[in-house]
Formats: C-alpha cells, sequence, structure tokens
C-alpha cells in the first residue's frame, strides 16, 4: 500500500487504513450492540416511559405523563408487598440451601470409582429439565390424593402433608422443587472446583496432624471461597427471575402464599391489564435487582480480596 | 506382612478408609438415583393408563401402553408446537452464537476503547427481570403486528442469550494463546479473515457446546412465549403451562408426562452429548495450554 507517492494521499491513505481498522474492531461488537439497544435497552426504556404514564387500553399505547402516581398505588398495594416477602423467602431459603447441598454432593460424587463420570454425566439431567415440566411433574408427585410423595412418607408413618394446600409447605413445595432443579448445576461446578485443589496442601496439614474439621475450615474452605461466590451470583440472577416453577407446581397459591414477584407482576400485566402498574413494579424489581447484584459483586470481590 | 502391632494400627486406619471410601461412593449413587427419580416416574407415568395413574398406592408395575401419547398427538397441535418450539430454539441459538461469540473475542482479545464498561453493562444486563421486557415488548409488538412469529421470540431470547454467550466465550477465547491471531497477522489475514479462519475452527468444542446449552435455554423458555405467542407460533412449555394449569378438565398426568416426556428427552440427549465436548475442550485446554 505505501508506494513511492506524494506526502498527502500518504497521510489520507494512513487516515483510511486506521478507519478501517476501526470499523474491523467495532465490527466485532456491532451485531450483538445492534440486537441487544433494540431487544435489552429499548424494551427498557420503554417500560420506564410507561410506569410514568396511563396506558391507553384502547391503543395499547402509554398516554398522559402522571409522574410517580404508579409508583405510589404500587407501593400502597399490599399485594406488592407479599409478592416481595415471598420472593425473598424463597431466595433466603433456596439459595443457601443449594449451595450447601451442591458442594456436598460434590464432595460425595468426587469419591474416586470406576463410575463417577457416568454420575457426574447423569445429574446433568434435572439441570435440563424445563422448569414448566419440574414444576408439573412436583405437582403430580406431591398430590394429596393421588401422589406418590405422601405414600411414601406414609411408609414410615408420617404425614399426610397437605404440601400445595397449607401455605408453609407449598413455600417448602417450590423451595424442594427448585432446589431439585438446580442444586445439580451447583453440584457440577463443585465437582470441577474440589477436583481442582491443590492435594500437597492437604498432605502437608496431614503431616501437621490436622483432623478433617481444620482441614475443611483453614484450608479446603478458603480455596473454595472465590467458586462459592461466583456460583452464588449465578445462582441468585437466575433465582431472582423464578417464575415457571412457581406457575406450574403452586400457581401462586394457596392465597399468595407463593405469589412470587415475577409471577404477580405478569398476573397485573396480562390478566388484570394493569400494564402501568406493571411496568412500575418491573422497574422497582429492575433497580432492586440490579443494586443487590452490584452488592453482591462488591461483596464476593472483598471476600476473595481477604483470602 | 509380618504382624507388628504399628501394622495392625496401620491396617485398621485403612479399613476405616475404605469404609469412608465405600460410603461416599454409595452416598454419591444414592444421590444421583434421588435426582433422577421425578424424570424417571414421569417416564413411567406417561407409559400408564388412566386407572394405573389414579391409584392408592401409586403403583410401579403395570402394563405399560402408549395409548396416552397416541391420542394426545392427535388431539393438541403438539407436533405443530414442537415444530414451532425447534425453529425459534434454533434460530434464535444460532442468531445468538454468531452475535455473542463476535462480541465475546472483542471482549476478550480486540482493544476497543470503551470495550470495559459494554462488557460491565451487558454482563449486569443478566440480572434484568424478563418480566422487565415482556410487557413492553407485548405492547411494541401488538403495535408494529409481530405478535405470534417465530422471528418475534428469536429476538426476544436473544435478550438473555446474548449476554450468556459473550460471557461464556469471551473466558473461552481468553485462554486461547495470543501466538494464534500474531501468525495469522503475519500471512496477511484481517482481523476478520483470523476470527473466522483460524479461531472459530480451533474453538469448534466451546462453540459447539454454548450452541447446545443456548438452545435447551431456549427450549424450555416459558415467560416470553406465553406473552408473545398464542396460537402459531407458540411453543411446547406453553402447552405444558396450559396442560399442568387446566383447573377444568382437573388434572390430566396423563398428558402432562407424556408431553413432558418429549420435551425432556431430546434435551437430556443433547446435554449428555454436551457432557463429552466439554471434557473434551476442558483436557484439550489444559493438555495444550
Amino acid at each position: 500500500m505505501a508506494s513511492p507517492t506524494p506526502r498527502h494521499p500518504k497521510a489520507r491513505s494512513r487516515r483510511v487504513v486506521r478507519l478501517t481498522d476501526l470499523a474491523g474492531r467495532w465490527g466485532f461488537m456491532s451485531p450483538a450492540a445492534v440486537l441487544l439497544v433494540a431487544t435489552l435497552a429499548y424494551p427498557i426504556f420503554y417500560t420506564i416511559r410507561i410506569s410514568f404514564s396511563e396506558l391507553d387500553l384502547s391503543t395499547f399505547s402509554p398516554g398522559e405523563w402522571v409522574g410517580w402516581d404508579n409508583y405510589i398505588d404500587v407501593l400502597r398495594d399490599d399485594r406488592f408487598w407479599n409478592a416481595l416477602r415471598v420472593t425473598g423467602v424463597y431466595l433466603a431459603l433456596a439459595l443457601p440451601l443449594q449451595m450447601v447441598l451442591g458442594f456436598g454432593i460434590a464432595f460425595l460424587v468426587n469419591a474416586e470409582w470406576r463410575g463417577r463420570g457416568a454420575v457426574r454425566a447423569l445429574f446433568l439431567i434435572p439441570m435440563v429439565v424445563a422448569p414448566i415440566v419440574a414444576g408439573g411433574v412436583w405437582r403430580m408427585m406431591l398430590d394429596p390424593l393421588w401422589g406418590l410423595a405422601n405414600a411414601l412418607i406414609g411408609l414410615v408413618g408420617l404425614g399426610p402433608i397437605d404440601w400445595l394446600g397449607d401455605p408453609a409447605w407449598a413455600m417448602a413445595t417450590i423451595v424442594i422443587v427448585d432446589t431439585w432443579r438446580w442444586t445439580p448445576f451447583v453440584t457440577l461446578i463443585a465437582t470441577a472446583a474440589l477436583l481442582a485443589l491443590p492435594g500437597d496442601v492437604f498432605e502437608a496439614a496431614e503431616i501437621d496432624g490436622a483432623n478433617w474439621w481444620t482441614k475443611f475450615w483453614f484450608i479446603t474452605l478458603p480455596l473454595l471461597v472465590p467458586v462459592i461466590a461466583a456460583t452464588f451470583i449465578v445462582r441468585w440472577l437466575g433465582a431472582v427471575k423464578m417464575f415457571d416453577i412457581a406457575l406450574a407446581a403452586t400457581n401462586g397459591g394457596p392465597g399468595r402464599a407463593t405469589n412470587v414477584i415475577n409471577l404477580f407482576i405478569y398476573e397485573e400485566a396480562f390478566r388484570s391489564l394493569n400494564f402501568a402498574g406493571a411496568a412500575a413494579m418491573a422497574v422497582i424489581v429492575l433497580v432492586g435487582t440490579m443494586l443487590l447484584t452490584a452488592v453482591f459483586l462488591r461483596g464476593s470481590r472483598m471476600l476473595e480480596e481477604r483470602h | 506382612m509380618s504382624g507388628a502391632s504399628a501394622l495392625g494400627v496401620r491396617a485398621r486406619h485403612r479399613r476405616r478408609r475404605l469404609l469412608g471410601h465405600r460410603l461416599r461412593v454409595g452416598g454419591g449413587v444414592f444421590t444421583c438415583a434421588l435426582f433422577l427419580f421425578p424424570v424417571f416416574w414421569m417416564v413411567l407415568t406417561s407409559f400408564k393408563q388412566p386407572k394405573d395413574i389414579f391409584t392408592t398406592p401409586p403403583t410401579f408395575f403395570f402394563t405399560p401402553t402408549i395409548e396416552t401419547y397416541v391420542s394426545y398427538m392427535g388431539r393438541a397441535d403438539v407436533l405443530h408446537r414442537m415444530l414451532n418450539t425447534v425453529i425459534v430454539a434454533a434460530g434464535a441459538g444460532a442468531v445468538s452464537l454468531v452475535a455473542g461469540a463476535m462480541a465475546g473475542y472483542a471482549l476478550a482479545r480486540v482493544p476497543l476503547r470503551g470495550a470495559a464498561t459494554i462488557g460491565a453493562v451487558i454482563m449486569l444486563s443478566r440480572g434484568v427481570p424478563p418480566i422487565a421486557l415482556a410487557v413492553p415488548m407485548f405492547l411494541v409488538a401488538r403495535k408494529l403486528g409481530l405478535l405470534d412469529r417465530h422471528i418475534t421470540l428469536i429476538l426476544a431470547y436473544c435478550t438473555f442469550l446474548i449476554p450468556y454467550v459473550m460471557w461464556l466465550m469471551r473466558g473461552f477465547f481468553k485462554a486461547l494463546p495470543e501466538e494464534l491471531e500474531e501468525a495469522a497477522k503475519l500471512d496477511g489475514c484481517s482481523r476478520f479473515g483470523a476470527f473466522f479462519r483460524i479461531i472459530v475452527p480451533i474453538s469448534l468444542p466451546g462453540l459447539l457446546s454454548t450452541l447446545i446449552f443456548s438452545v435447551i435455554l431456549a427450549w424450555e423458555e416459558l415467560l416470553f412465549a406465553l406473552v408473545l405467542t398464542n396460537r402459531v407460533a407458540t411453543t411446547i412449555p406453553v402447552a405444558i403451562a396450559g396442560i399442568a394449569g387446566d383447573s377444568v378438565n382437573g388434572a390430566n398426568w396423563g398428558a402432562l408426562t407424556a408431553v413432558g416426556t418429549l420435551t425432556v428427552v431430546p434435551v437430556v440427549a443433547f446435554a449428555l452429548l454436551v457432557q463429552k465436548w466439554l471434557i473434551k475442550g476442558l483436557a484439550d485446554g489444559a493438555t495444550k495450554g
């Protein structure tokens, strides 16, 4: 390209090269950027706009600007606070349970024997059962009359438990179904993490006479902190979107006992056609999720630095 | 093995170790069986006649029949919905793989001003609740006459698949040695040439497993499908939601388990396939790194 040419065109060709280079570099980013602006950024702005206006149901488009009215209505709505509380209880129960079970099961699964690979592969299966199917099948198994669960616990003289009719047990139900589906995910990450632990550190500790508890508390756990934190955040991002399982297993009931926030917003928008209120709630949940995610990310970074 | 007391202690120690090991193996197998049981029960129920489904206590022994499959496949639009699900899942998987892998590569390797910010924003977008997108998408699609179309659902699925692919592939590309592109550049390849001729072929295991996971995520998505489709382009999860939530006809467990089984079997097959690729990809990375 750079043949003996006068000074001016050379400079121009250099600029052209730089521009093509720039275009080439942004070329990699642009398809994703265009798609995400159209399908992610624009809808978010549209949601915000709806949340500040009255939705005209004859045209299904945002009408008059009403300021914070929709937000005030939503914040006065007990059902909204109930949905937030229910979601909070579900998250507080399910996430720690899945983390502990996931890592515990990974310890069992990692025992060295011929079938280890097969067992690990089989743990993939619950993870890929569609959540709506999982919810439906568990609902079938927990049925008070024909279900397998009550028949089985009846064998040892327990129950019958009103899984779907009692508010507390219904919450337990969605936690159980969610834990069934997601613990294998934690397990699969944990098996890899546990296998990657440096063996010589444990040997050294054993020579020094450390028992299993000391080894666990002072070596295993600190070494696993980054993996635990990362897995927790991925699980958190999935769990706040809880919708399918609650819809299929309990449909938010009995009453509103398992009416998680996404289910409630969905019902408000598409059954009650209260799009403006739903948009206001969606914005509140969006902001809350972002803030909590930022807090968790900061927290995990701090934990990693400390160890 | 001449018997000193120290050896006896060691043997006892070893025996206790062996017992612990056996307990671990047994516990692992038992837990795995426990986790697989609901899937087994679903498949089992799908081969029952109604009179075998509704028994107390539930029975494990019965004459299997494919009656439910035959009758339900004929009645509801199961095949049509299955086809819709395939179109949407494959389309969304393909679009987001291309866009996401390129963007992931840009984040991993291409010097871009502001790329870090873009990356952070996109990663943060994984926290956006889908319902916050479903409401405006429904309203806009309704206005543009795009409701109940495959393309609408494909675009909607891009919102969570592209960030997912970017996130996975960025890590994958970062682990590749930089000499690959340097060599390509010396051979006169442009950035795009290097990416498509060198990087993509050697990343096939990673790309394929990412694609399969994306297709699975799209395959089982419910909320967007529920909101954005109603007849023409509707997918299998919507049908299952309809069966599971049908309070008028009561619990149609035969249909639920039969359609559930049809939905789960291909995905499980894919997932077990991915397992192989994933392990291979990981092993390659470990040995060639």
